[in-house]
């Protein structure tokens, strides 16, 4: 394993400590201050940009899959449900030769 | 303590089931075991691991991985922040090991059992979190271990797993129309930036500040309609 393996957990596991330790010392200030919002949507956006940034330039069957896989995530809710469905779309409409 | 470790096992279950997901993908893409049980058991917190994980396997830069995956983190602070009352009392040491070994169920669930009976309270908190942290370790162990003697899994659509993943996160996070707009508009300017040929890190970062633009601007609007 190399070293960016080992900074990526590290690293991670810091940010984590210190964002948990932030809450613990200043959180009841941040969540009073007028930028708290930006804590409650960051997260959400982020998700999804990363679902953006997977599905651009990929072929229309790896959107359709991605269709799907919204349609099982508002109908479950359910993380596994979502992963095996949509992997299974996937895997399925490849094999259609979609 | 042994109250709250007992009624977390059911969600503890469902963790474990997301954490062998988890730790099968980290070991396709280059993790070894023991590695994805140190980063379980030192940052304990399923859908920030997900992220840079898959971030690192993408675009192979350490500090994209771990800003996207601290990002995800960002609700911590919120959430520690309201257990203020529940750890009054306790000491340093022990306040810090109640904040790492918190995460999303136990938390919910400490919350939950207080707002019906007072008395659940810090105990609960550290006998619910050491199960889950313990559960949530050794369940990604087991699946990297399964993961790293398998073939390789990209041609089973591997991938797509993470985008799946991502977007059952998303439907977590989805609180209500009111971030519609913001979503769209993140997810156009990612695809838009990356189809350019710019790294999907920073269509990430792109996406990310236009939806907070929008957000900005609706809640200026909201103000001023007020």
């Amino acid at each position: 394993m190399s070293g960016q393996y080992w900074a990526v957990i590290g690293l991670l596991a810091l940010a984590a400590f210190a964002i948990r330790v932030t809450g613990l010392i200043a959180g009841g200030r941040i969540r009073a201050s007028r930028h708290a919002w930006v804590l409650d949507e960051l997260p959400g956006l982020i998700v999804v940009s990363l679902v953006a940034s997977s599905l651009a330039g990929q072929p229309p069957a790896t959107w359709l899959a991605a269709g799907i896989a919204v349609g099982v995530a508002i109908g479950t809710n359910h993380v596994i449900a979502t992963m095996a469905l949509g992997m299974a779309a996937f895997a399925g409409l490849g094999w259609l030769g979609v | 303590m042994k109250h709250g470790a007992l009624t977390i096992l059911p969600l503890a279950l469902g963790a474990a089931v997301y954490g062998f997901a988890f730790g099968l993908l980290a070991a396709q893409v280059g993790f070894p075991s023991w590695s994805v049980g140190l980063m379980s058991a030192s940052v304990h917190a399923g859908s920030s691991q997900i992220v840079a994980v898959e971030q690192f396997a993408t675009t192979g830069t350490v500090l994209g991985a771990v800003l996207a995956g601290a990002a995800l983190n960002l609700r911590y602070v919120g959430m520690i922040a309201s257990l203020s009352e529940v750890l009054v009392g306790l000491s340093w040491r022990w306040k810090i090991l109640a904040i790492h070994v918190t995460g999303d169920e136990n938390w919910a669930l400490t919350m939950a059992e207080r707002a019906k009976s007072p008395e659940v309270g810090a105990a609960f908190l550290l006998g619910s979190g050491f199960v889950m942290i313990s559960v949530w370790t050794a369940s990604t162990v087991a699946g990297a271990a399964i993961g790293a003697v398998l073939p390789d899994l990209e041609r089973f659509g591997l991938g797509f797993a993470f985008t799946a993943a991502f977007i059952a996160m998303a439907r977590g996070l989805w609180r209500g129309r009111s971030q519609a707009l913001p979503w769209v508009l993140a997810a156009g300017a990612t695809v838009a930036t990356v189809s350019l040929g710019v790294p999907q890190a920073y269509g990430i970062v792109v996406g990310a500040l236009v939806g907070l633009a929008a957000c900005a601007l609706m809640r200026r609007k909201k103000v001023a309609v007020a």
